[in-house]
Order: structure tokens, then sequence, then C-alpha cells
């Protein structure tokens, strides 16, 4: 007799099953993959998005890429992982557009410099850095909200960026100095 | 406050950056169920839209609006540079029928511009150069940099990862102004220097067809 399964209930299979499952075309499986996968992806995209609306159609995106393409997944990651690049590319690529949109509004070369802040813009630390994180550039943003804030391996973020684990050590460290650059004169207001 | 607490500080603080609020899972897998329903209803041409499906929709849009853009700029780079029509080795080229051969072509002469003005950029760093012209250059640069990012004919691993890297070093040049500081220019050296962008640049273009015109 067939087992009747909660559909609601966790997956017990692996991540290669549910693979096979869902390019054999049962909607079960993509469901079932979506849900093992959704609140990872969420948070990062989210993390980048800093939007609601924002994250939710670069998350439903990301989903969509992901069941399009996963007859060319190989298994060299884990699925997650192969999840999490799809989600950053469409992260930055959804970031370059917001870009492009504010660029047409403001000159960039009226634009602030890279990683400066107003002194007098807030005194709050959160504040501050979370203008100073937009401040960077894609490349470091990326690997620092991954390691940083989301707790990826170098290894992780490595496979997910298409880059060396070194080359995100690398963006790590640089994006830290623009931080602390950024933020130098609430170290200094700190002691004293 | 030393670099290592200020980093401590920083990484505490960091954790509540755009803080993630509930995943709405049911909503995104309505819509995302909506879409894999109407790109298997409508294999070719675009999806008719319905109230439910309003946001995906303008997302398919944006995917031809920007092939559409992408093609735009593979035209503007190849007439503006005045290999189309003059030179029969190169006209060869961008004779090919499929998008992926176009795409190789707009790519190869946006990097071998782009090697040609990082050469530049780099000597005239030496020569504390006036920054504003490589900014408003690069700004050039990064825009045909991001058509050719955001094509879907980009399926090149290697040649994707170059643009990503060149897009940053573009990125950080871009926002020079006569305000920068030093640690700024060094921080774009390192980054030329430490993604190998110039030797991968090199590599990229085939000598002799790097373009010396129409970037500065």
């Amino acid at each position: 007799m067939a087992e009747v399964r909660d559909p609601y209930a966790p997956e017990p299979v692996s991540d290669a099953e549910l693979i096979d499952r869902v390019l054999a075309g049962d909607p079960g499986a993509e469901r079932a993959l979506y849900d093992a996968h959704v609140d990872r992806v969420f948070r990062l995209v989210y993390r980048m998005a800093g939007d609601l609306d924002r994250a939710q159609d670069w998350v439903q995106e990301t989903f969509i890429r992901a069941f399009e393409k996963l007859g060319d997944f190989r298994g060299e990651s884990a699925l997650s992982t192969w999840l999490c690049s799809i989600a950053m590319s469409v992260s930055l690529n959804g970031l370059r557009k917001v870009k492009r949109f504010r660029e047409r509004e403001v000159a960039l070369d009226d634009a602030l410099p890279v990683g400066f802040t107003p002194r007098e813009a807030d005194p709050d630390l959160k504040t501050r850095l979370a203008q100073a994180i937009e401040d960077l550039p894609e490349g470091y943003r990326a690997v620092f909200v991954m390691h940083d804030v989301e707790g990826f391996t170098h290894e992780e973020i490595g496979r997910a960026l298409g880059v060396q684990p070194g080359t995100s050590k690398a963006q790590l460290f640089r994006a830290r100095a623009k931080l602390r650059q950024a933020l130098a004169d609430f170290a200094g207001d700190r002691n004293g | 406050m030393t670099d290592d607490e200020l980093d401590e500080r920083i990484r505490g603080a960091a954790r509540g950056y755009n803080a993630p609020p509930e995943t709405p899972r049911e909503e995104m897998w309505a819509r995302i169920a909506e879409a894999r329903r109407a790109h298997a209803s409508t294999p070719t041409g675009p999806a008719p839209a319905t109230p439910s499906d309003a946001r995906v929709i303008p997302l398919r849009r944006w995917r031809l609006v920007g092939l559409a853009a992408a093609a735009a700029a593979i035209l503007a780079v190849g007439v503006g540079i005045g290999r189309v029509s003059t030179d029969p080795q190169v006209s060869s080229w961008v004779a090919p029928s499929t998008k992926g051969a176009a795409y190789r072509v707009a790519a190869q002469e946006h990097l071998g511009q782009s090697e040609a003005f990082l050469t530049l950029f780099r000597a005239s760093v030496r020569r504390d150069g006036d920054y504003r012209l490589a900014a408003a250059s690069a700004r050039q640069l990064l825009a045909t940099n991001r058509l050719l990012l955001d094509s879907p004919a980009a399926v090149d691993r290697k040649t994707r990862l170059l643009l990503e890297d060149l897009e940053l070093v573009l990125a950080e040049i871009a926002q020079l102004s006569p305000h920068s500081r030093a640690e700024d220019l060094k921080l774009i050296r390192d980054g030329i220097e430490h993604g190998d962008v110039m030797p991968r640049l090199r590599t990229a273009v085939p000598a002799g067809s790097a373009p010396t015109q129409g970037v500065l």
C-alpha cells in the first residue's frame, strides 16, 4: 500500500532525489525543494535588498531561474550553495538596476565619494554602518554580508560568487578596511 | 579604540543590517507557481498578463528589454570604434548568426577597450593625473560592462568572472573625484593587482586586436 505523505511535513528525501523528481515534472517536488531552501535564500537576498518587495521579487526570480536551469546542476557544490549563487547573481543584477535608476535622478559627479559619510549624519553606529555598507562596492558588500552578517564560509562564498576563497578573504579584508575608514570618526568619538 | 575593537563592534552591529523579517513563503510560492504555470503554457513569447502574475511578467519583460539594450550596446561598441565596416578580419567576426557569437565579439571589444583604459589609468595614477576624465571614461565602460553582464547570452563563466572583477574596478574608478584620497587609489590599484585583472584581460583579448582609441 502506498504511503500517504503529509505535503507539509519536512521532506525526508535528499536533494539529489528532489532534483530528479523536479526534472521528471513533479510539481510537489518543486514545492519541497523550495521549502527546504527558501529561508536561507530569503535571508541572504533580504540582507542585500533591504526592502521586502524587492527581496520577494528577487527570491521569486531566483527560484524560477533555478527550476529552469536545474538540469544544468552538476552537483559540484551543495544545492543550497548553487541556489545562493543564483540568488546573489539576481540580487547584484537587481542592485545594479536600482543604482542605474537612482543615477538618473542624481548625477554621479554630485554623489558622495566611496565610503564617505558626513560626520554629522547620524551618531548611531548601526545607522552609520548601514550607510557605509550601502556605499561599499558591490563585490565587497556581497562578501561582507555573506561572511560577517550571514555567516557563510569563504569556501561557500567562493563557490557562490565564482571566486577563489582567497579572493573572498581579500575582499572581506578590504571591505572591513573601508568600513573602518568610514567609521573612523566614530571610533575617535568613543575614545573621548 | 583599536582596529580589532572597531572591527568587533562593526561585526556586532552588522548582524542587525537589513535584518530579515519572517520568510513570506506562501506569498512568494504563489507567484513562483504562477510563473511556472505561465512558462509551461506559453513556451514561446511573453506570458499573458493577469493580476496574479503582475509581478512576474515585468521580470520577463526586463529580460527582453535587457536583450534589446545589450544588442544596441553591442552595435554601438562595434560601430563606435569603427571596426565593423573597416576591418575585413573583424567584419567576419560580426557576421555570425548566433546570439552567443555576437556576444563574444562585443565582449572582446569591450575587454580590449578596458585593457587600454586600465593601462592608461595606471599610468595616470603614477603621474598624479586628472581623475575626472578617468571617472567619466570608467562610467562609459561600466555601462557596457553591465549590459554584457546582464545579457542572457553571458554564459561563458570565465568571461563572466572577468567582467564581474572588472566591474568592481571600474565602479571604484567611476566614483573617483577631486576629493578622493590616496587610500581610494591604493584600493583600486590593489583591486587591479589582486584579481590579476590585467593579465586576464590580456589573455582574453587576442594580440593586436585591442583598441587603443575611443576610450580616453
